[in-house]
């Protein structure tokens, strides 16, 4: 049950599931090879740490192309609420000092970012990946501008223990990733939204025809992801201790790189939220092995946008695809 | 529709014209049409490009990727190889085109997903051309090498010289060859190209080095504009140009669209940037109008007959 899978070529499907996760066994046991420091627990808990934030920022997105549709609003989103959450807490900018409160309301606007995507995607309906790229856009503009292009500096160490502090030897960052990897599970497995998002990005017009509402569950899924996102934001502004429209630079790739790469397919209906905690730690390992072997960062972005033809290429279900747009 | 279509953006365009001249006379004036035009011209070549992938049906999320790249390009080797670093620059975007047609082609990948991952490999490769700096272009060989898009001809900016001829180009090549009519037919009903035997492959494929070529004479202008080259140049542009195409007319389903559509609509967006910023709305705000400006023109310019299923 751990990667689901469903689709009617079983043989091939079998592979499919398992292949992510034996790519991460053999990218673990090649960087070990290079560096025998990888697999003791001090750098296991820095490689779960860095893959926090993505594997919060993976499980709203997973849903979402689970449904065959896509968000390139992440960046957008993350922006706003990092910039946000940092203006409530204790900050060098506003006088404001709200300490944890920030971070549900930094996440309400997350939500209400996807809301945003979601209502303008099903009532103009226009395609998902045009709407997100445009409220994404508008995202960073709104952090810009709630700024004035400065950066906050947060002085809460309260909220900054949210991602750097520890419990029981293991990073704050690494429990609330872990836990938003349960709730993102369990609305998969044992909620009826979650079993509309497969029946969704399967076959919508069947969907329909078996009274699914189809709207108003896209446009509840989009929310939810949002949420995801504004944690995400709320992570990174604790991690980095500073809010500015930029904090989230990078992390709409690696997220879809993570999602694909973890065999969550394009095309909808095939996939896990697991699949991507696979995913994620798969760019994870990768990077951190690049490093290692004295690989240039700015290659990283390079080797991820071939995971991502790689991936994409080996999980598409072409033949539910005619004419590849 | 279809009226409403070719009509609306013009109109739309001559309303903000005078919108924003009655807010500001001195925008009336031949010379500051000319400084309109001119600043439109890299915005547009980015888009003309971009115009033939969504007749296609297609979308390419990597022109900014491009563009940057090239700048890198240009300015780095400019010293050494001198004019021969422009079709050097030209290249680089034409490679990174058939590397997006031939990726979401040969493995058949939706084309914003391939245009999406080919434009992480493009900007890695800007970051490896330029040594993760900005590179500066020396102001003498600006002069010796770069005039053709700086300077002046016959009193209009050269520019504008470039932006006409490759308007002309391109508005041949889509309005009046074979080429043109199979991106447009590939666009309206792909199955039927298929079917009537050419190879459409071979079209998408040579769309997309278009797309990657276009980027990168947009990415040269601004190098040569700015006197600089650098890995994050043009990431401000993607926004912009697929918003010039597409509030031009030219919709997202494919089949319909023209190259000075596209002109008018990168004027609409230069213009409405001028006037938010003449009422002293603050660029940030400027980009989240842009955001929805964006959204909602897809929205008035698809054709949802089209598409049963909208992902």
């Amino acid at each position: 049950m751990a990667l689901a899978v469903r689709t009617s070529k079983a043989g091939f499907a079998k592979w499919r599931a398992w292949a992510p996760l034996a790519v991460l066994a053999g990218l673990c046991i090649l960087v070990s090879l290079f560096n025998s420091n990888f697999l003791t627990v001090s750098n296991s808990l820095r490689l779960l740490n860095t893959a926090a934030i993505p594997l919060v920022l993976s499980m709203g997105a997973t849903f979402i192309i689970l449904m065959g549709s896509i968000d390139l609003s992440v960046e957008g989103v993350i922006a706003v609420t990092a910039v946000t959450v940092s203006l409530l807490v204790a900050n060098d900018l506003t006088g404001y000092d709200y300490g944890l409160w920030a971070v549900p309301v930094a996440i309400i606007a997350g939500g209400l970012l996807g809301l945003l995507n979601g209502v303008l995607h099903v009532r103009l309906k226009t395609p998902s990946f045009m709407t997100t790229l445009g409220v994404g856009f508008a995202g960073v503009g709104i952090a810009t501008a709630m700024l004035g292009g400065q950066t906050v500096r947060i002085s809460d160490q309260t909220f900054r223990a949210l991602s750097l502090g520890r419990v029981g030897g293991v990073p704050m960052a690494i429990w609330i990733a872990l836990a938003a990897v349960i709730v993102a599970y369990v609305i998969q497995e044992r909620t009826r939204i979650g079993r509309w998002v497969y029946a969704i990005g399967t076959d919508e017009t069947t969907a329909r025809q078996a009274g699914i509402p189809i709207e108003r569950t896209r446009i509840l899924i989009f929310s939810l992801a949002g949420l995801f996102y504004g944690l995400g934001g709320v992570l990174s502004a604790a991690q980095f201790g500073q809010g500015h429209a930029l904090i989230s630079q990078g992390r709409l790739f690696t997220t879809v790189t993570a999602v694909v790469v973890g065999g969550t397919s394009l095309s909808g209906g095939v996939g896990s939220v697991l699949n991507s905690v696979v995913g994620v730690l798969i760019v994870v390992v990768l990077a951190n092995g690049m490093v290692l072997m004295g690989v240039e960062p700015y290659i990283q972005q390079g080797v991820q946008g071939l995971l991502i033809i790689v991936a994409v290429a080996l999980s598409l279900d072409r033949s539910r695809l005619d004419v590849v747009k | 529709m279809e009226h409403i279509r070719t009509m609306l953006p013009p109109a739309v365009l001559v309303g903000m014209v005078l919108i924003v001249g009655l807010y500001d006379p001195t925008f009336f004036s031949l010379s500051n049409f000319e400084t309109v035009i001119s600043d439109t011209m890299s915005l547009f070549l980015m888009a003309t490009g971009l115009t033939l992938v969504i007749m296609m049906g297609g979308i390419d999320l990597s022109v900014q990727a491009v563009a940057s790249m090239a700048s890198c390009i240009l300015a780095v080797y400019l010293p050494e190889l001198g004019f021969l670093a422009i079709p050097l620059a030209v290249l680089g975007g034409t490679i990174a085109g058939f590397l997006s047609g031939f990726v979401s082609i040969a493995l058949r990948i939706p084309s914003f997903i391939a245009t999406l991952a080919a434009g992480g490999l493009v900007t890695s490769a800007a970051y490896w051309f330029s040594d993760t700096r900005s590179v500066d272009i020396a102001e003498d060989l600006t002069g010796r090498y770069l005039n053709w898009s700086v300077g002046t001809t016959a009193g209009i900016s050269n520019d504008i010289w470039v932006g006409a001829v490759f308007l002309l180009i391109l508005g041949v090549l889509l309005g009046a060859t074979p080429f043109g009519r199979y991106v447009r037919a590939v666009g309206a009903q792909e199955r039927a190209v298929i079917a009537s035997g050419i190879n459409v492959n071979r079209v998408k494929i040579a769309t997309f080095m278009l797309s990657g070529t276009m980027a990168a004479v947009a990415g040269v202008m601004m190098a040569a504009r700015l006197g600089s080259g650098s890995p994050t140049l043009a990431n401000e542009f993607l926004l912009p140009a697929i918003a010039a195409v597409i509030v031009g007319g030219t919709a997202i389903t494919g089949g319909v669209g023209s190259i000075w559509r596209t002109l008018v609509g990168a004027l609409i967006i230069q213009v409405v940037r001028i006037g938010m910023t003449f009422m002293g709305v603050s660029v940030f705000i400027q980009q989240i109008i842009f955001g929805f400006i964006l959204v909602a023109a897809v929205a008035v310019t698809m054709d949802r007959k089209k598409i049963l299923v909208i992902k």
